[in-house]
């Protein structure tokens, strides 16, 4: 056999061994019902329950924050995450978790939050006398 | 509804949208001029006209930089620009790092560095120069695109710089034609980018990918020409420029990730990292398959293939960053400016001209019947050069996987653990490719005495066997066979390299570079996996942990750390105190101090003060941390505020006009006379006395008015004396009382009443609650031996400058 066969079907292994550890590796976008039966290691997207209250006292353990969530089917959970709060979660507008459910609760190990930053809503700040005030607006959609 | 607007400088912005078209007409213009040029060889008119566009171009790029600098520069916030990447308050050196944040700025980072290459070019390259430079300047006119911003054909193409705030906004203050002076500051530079480091590393990572265009260029003229032997000449130092400048971007971006990111590390696998290391990998290989042509003839293909596809894949890198496809799974990357489908574009004009030439020409290109000996060098770098694009296949697979989502409309989220996915796979690929470089430099072209090359390659795999295991003992990596194995590589290659080094600085100076870079290379993957495999969490939380029920059984402690001021804790060998920290506006700088105590004597033996500072900043997402680093020779100790008390940021907001009783807690209320003494938390307040002729400022003394002043001394248990008198007021029948403070104290008195059918005097005495002992969270990691990383970095970067003084040597003797 030629040398470059060899080596092509070495390649070619490689290549299929790699598409099938990524498909391995890939997981879904899930919600909590999902992450309840699943019991793997998991995403849920959803938006931070602001009418319960967030639980973060660092006095008492800094590596403990819990809050609720909604996922995207609406069901309501408490995610308890080890470690600090992230800053300013209360100003989130989605958030994505990596976790997987223990009992009724689901356990965190990432939390990635969207927030309304400058780049998607934007606040010009207008000083009018001497008293400063907040206008806020949104940015004209740049395509039409 | 037309109005005319105050204030507004539209000079700079109108002239720098002049430039903005001047430059994209200039670039087609030149490209076009330089084809025909190309075609027309014995006609000097067209590359006459290439020329002149061309320094026209230079001249309106910078023109147009200039414009935008002087718009930053100057605060003038009417500009959309200005107000979303600046502030008042930033420094120049971080004025110049807002200049690039945006996708705007960073286009004509990339325009910049492309001219200044095109300058090179058209003075050096001599009988290359129309070919290459149609190439570059189709590139320059498609970039120059990027930022038009005006409407062809009902769709928007680019996005211009100088658009101004109200053309991009909406909102009531654009009725005011006042707006200007209304605009109180812009929204400020995103603190994690306020870091040195930031001023450097995109010109650096842009000159890169600049620079990747011209081995692109070299390779398509090649072909176009057909002078198949001859492109890879001029076209290797080219290569090897661009792999040293982006490498040297890519590190400067790793570092800055390591001392101003708070993710914890040099390499995350972000998205806009792979992005950026993908084409690198395939030029490095390229490089390799370049020099094993010149010296063989073979892999003439897969060296022009891989040149090419390195520039078609920074393109596609610039996709994934700017047309915000990467969403949520990347932390860094741009969000859609509306060029997503002009990106896309880009990206099919360059892979079609691609794959034109590599189709069309593939018959007539130069190849050798005769298969590559086993026993020959050019084997073996064909086989790197191979392994390293499997590697960045699995690389650009799994970045794309968003990518992948919008074309199938799946929805499939990328591996949970990305640093552990792609781990597994690169650990793997760089063993490969540290053996390879290791006894591949045994070899010799075409034909290798096997006798010899055992007896070399032997010796330094002895060697490198016995420093590994050295190595991986006092570096604790022998957990794992992969580190070990992955150790063993890279010393194989150091020892080897270091081998070639030695007979080099003899007289085979030639190989110097090559040598010079593996070792770098090796010294980079020992520090990387080191410091990756072994960095510990110093600050683990298990002596003031308390348990919170149900929950401390299935939880290890956590990695952040709460300290009191003035409280020491005991963390590993350190003993740390939070002592209290200082406020720059608008950064919070908290003073941590570590100190090493002998157990024995008691003494301190080493102590040192890091000082991570935070930015509260609530437009970019509330506190942001930037950890400090204590450097040692062999480790770094990384600490990283991760919570702190909200009071101090208040503070460094300059919020600190308190007049309201909202900060003192519920008054005491006495009912008094000359004499009495009462108490306070800190000491006693004596009432001495009445004060009839008191006056206030302002408020003239009526003829039926009473102005009284209850005066009064406050003796602290310090033994200070403060003298305080609050005023009552009788005016036109109302009652008034003024309130005087004692700041020193925390104290509030009010004077609010006298009664004389009782013979009392009414005194209200307010006090601001005991401050709250301050606090932080934070989180300490140490990542040992990581200075082999930059060191190694530093010396494979020097090695790629000697390689390109050589491979620039080797172009002059034929000048064409």
């Amino acid at each position: 056999m030629k040398k470059s066969s060899v080596i092509g079907i070495i390649v070619i292994a490689i290549a299929i061994a790699m598409i099938i550890v990524i498909y391995a590796d890939s997981s879904t976008y899930s919600t909590f019902t999902e992450a309840r039966e699943k019991q793997s290691e998991l995403y849920v997207v959803g938006v931070l329950n602001k009418a319960k209250t967030l639980y973060y006292d660092p006095t008492v353990d800094a590596n403990h924050f819990s809050f609720h969530m909604y996922d995207n089917d609406s069901t309501e959970c408490k995610v308890v995450f080890r470690g600090a709060k992230p800053q300013d979660i209360e100003r989130s507008e989605q958030i994505v978790l990596t976790g997987k459910m223990v009992g009724d609760e689901f356990h965190a190990s990432k939390i990635l939050m969207k927030c309304p930053s400058k780049y998607n809503q934007d606040e010009v700040e207008v000083i009018e006398a001497s008293t400063a005030q907040i206008m806020g607006f949104t940015e004209t959609p740049t395509d039409n | 509804m037309d109005i005319n607007y105050v204030g507004e400088s539209l000079l700079p912005g109108k002239i720098g949208q002049f430039f903005v078209i001047l430059s994209f007409g200039t670039a087609l213009l030149s490209c076009i001029s330089y084809y025909f040029a190309t075609r027309h060889k014995e006609d000097h008119s067209w590359q006459k006209i290439a020329r002149i566009a061309f320094w026209i171009n230079i001249v309106s790029v910078l023109g147009l930089g200039s414009c935008l600098y002087y718009i930053i520069y100057n605060h003038l916030f009417e500009y959309h620009y200005a107000w979303a990447h600046s502030s008042r308050s930033l420094p120049t050196h971080y004025i110049i790092s807002s200049f690039w944040e945006g996708q705007e700025g960073s286009f004509w980072l990339w325009m910049f560095w492309q001219g200044m290459l095109g300058i090179l070019l058209v003075f050096r390259a001599k009988g290359w120069e129309t070919p290459v430079m149609t190439i570059i300047m189709l590139c320059q006119a498609v970039l120059g695109s990027m930022l038009i911003g005006i409407e062809i054909f009902g769709e928007r193409v680019g996005s211009s710089p100088f658009i101004l705030l109200r053309e991009a906004m909406q909102g009531p203050i654009f009725s005011d034609p006042n707006y200007v002076s209304m605009i109180a500051d812009g929204t400020g530079l995103n603190p994690l980018l306020q870091n040195y480091w930031m001023v450097i590393h995109p010109p650096t990572l842009f000159l890169g990918f600049a620079a990747m265009v011209v081995p692109f260029a070299y390779a398509v003229a090649g072909q176009w020409q057909q002078r198949y032997k001859e492109w890879m000449k001029p076209g290797l130092p080219w290569a090897l420029f661009a792999v040293m400048t982006l490498g040297a971007g890519i590190i400067m971006g790793s570092f800055w990730a390591y001392e101003a990111l708070n993710f914890g590390g040099f390499w995350a696998w972000d998205p806009v990292e792979n992005a950026s290391i993908i084409p690198w990998l395939t030029l490095i290989a390229a490089v390799h398959v370049m020099v094993a042509y010149k010296n063989s003839g073979h892999s003439y293909f897969t060296a022009t293939f891989l040149v090419m596809i390195s520039f078609v894949l920074v393109i596609y890198a610039s996709y994934l960053t700017r047309s915000g496809i990467l969403g949520e799974t990347s932390v860094h990357s741009f969000t859609d400016l509306g060029l997503f489908w002009q990106l896309i574009a880009f990206n099919v004009i360059f892979l079609a001209i691609m794959v034109y030439l590599l189709v069309k020409h593939k018959k007539r290109m130069p190849s050798t019947q005769k298969e590559e000996d086993i026993y020959s060098r050019e084997f073996w770098l064909f086989i790197g050069a191979l392994v390293l694009s499997v590697a960045c296949v699995q690389i650009i697979a799994s970045t794309s996987i968003p990518v992948f989502n919008a074309v199938f409309g799946t929805k499939v989220a990328p591996p949970i653990d990305p640093v552990q996915h792609y781990n597994k796979w690169q650990a793997g690929f760089a063993v490969v490719i540290g053996i390879l470089s290791a006894f591949t430099q045994f070899m010799k072209y075409k034909r290798t005495d096997v006798r010899k090359f055992y007896v070399s390659a032997i010796a330094s795999l002895v060697v490198a066997v016995v420093i590994t295991a050295i190595v991986v003992y006092v570096t604790k990596v022998y957990t794992n066979f992969m580190y070990i194995l992955m150790v063993f590589a890279a010393t194989y290659t150091i020892v080897a390299n270091g081998r070639i080094l030695g007979e080099a600085i003899k007289g085979k100076w030639k190989l110097t570079g090559s040598a010079v870079a593996h070792i770098g290379f090796g010294l980079l993957l020992i520090g990387a996996l080191v410091a990756a495999a072994t960095n510990e969490v110093i600050s683990v939380n298990n002596s003031g942990y308390i348990a919170v029920a149900g929950f401390d059984q299935v939880e290890k402690p956590g990695d952040n750390l709460f300290l009191t001021e003035d409280e020491p804790v005991q963390m590993g060998d350190y003993r740390i105190t939070y002592v209290g920290d200082s406020v720059v506006p608008p950064n919070v700088y908290y003073k941590i101090n570590y100190e090493k105590i002998d157990e024995e004597t008691g003494r301190v033996t080493e102590s040192f003060q890091l000082r991570p500072f935070a930015q509260n900043n609530p437009q970019m997402g509330g506190l942001i941390g930037t950890p400090d680093t204590r450097h040692y020779l062999t480790h770094d100790i990384y600490t990283l505020i991760t919570a702190a008390m909200s009071d101090t940021h208040q503070q460094s907001q300059g919020a600190d006009e308190q007049t309201g009783f909202e900060d003192y807690e519920e008054p005491a209320i006495y009912e008094t006379n000359i004499g009495d003494t009462l108490r306070y938390r800190n000491g006693y307040i004596v009432v001495t006395g009445i004060n009839r002729n008191a006056t206030l400022q302002n408020i003239p003394k009526g003829e039926d008015d009473v102005i009284v002043g209850l005066h009064l001394n406050v003796h602290t248990a310090e033994g200070q004396m403060y003298e305080v008198e609050p005023v009552f007021l009788i005016k036109d029948g109302a009652t008034y009382d003024f309130s005087k403070d004692v700041e020193e104290q925390g104290l509030r008195f009010r004077f609010s009443n006298i009664m004389p059918e009782k013979d009392k005097l009414e005194l209200m005495v307010y006090q601001k609650p005991v401050p709250e002992k301050k606090w932080v969270v934070f989180k300490a990691i140490k990542f040992p031996y990581i200075n082999f990383l930059w060191c190694g970095a530093i010396v494979m970067t020097i090695g790629f400058f000697m390689a390109i003084l050589r491979r620039n040597k080797e172009i002059k003797p034929e000048k064409t």
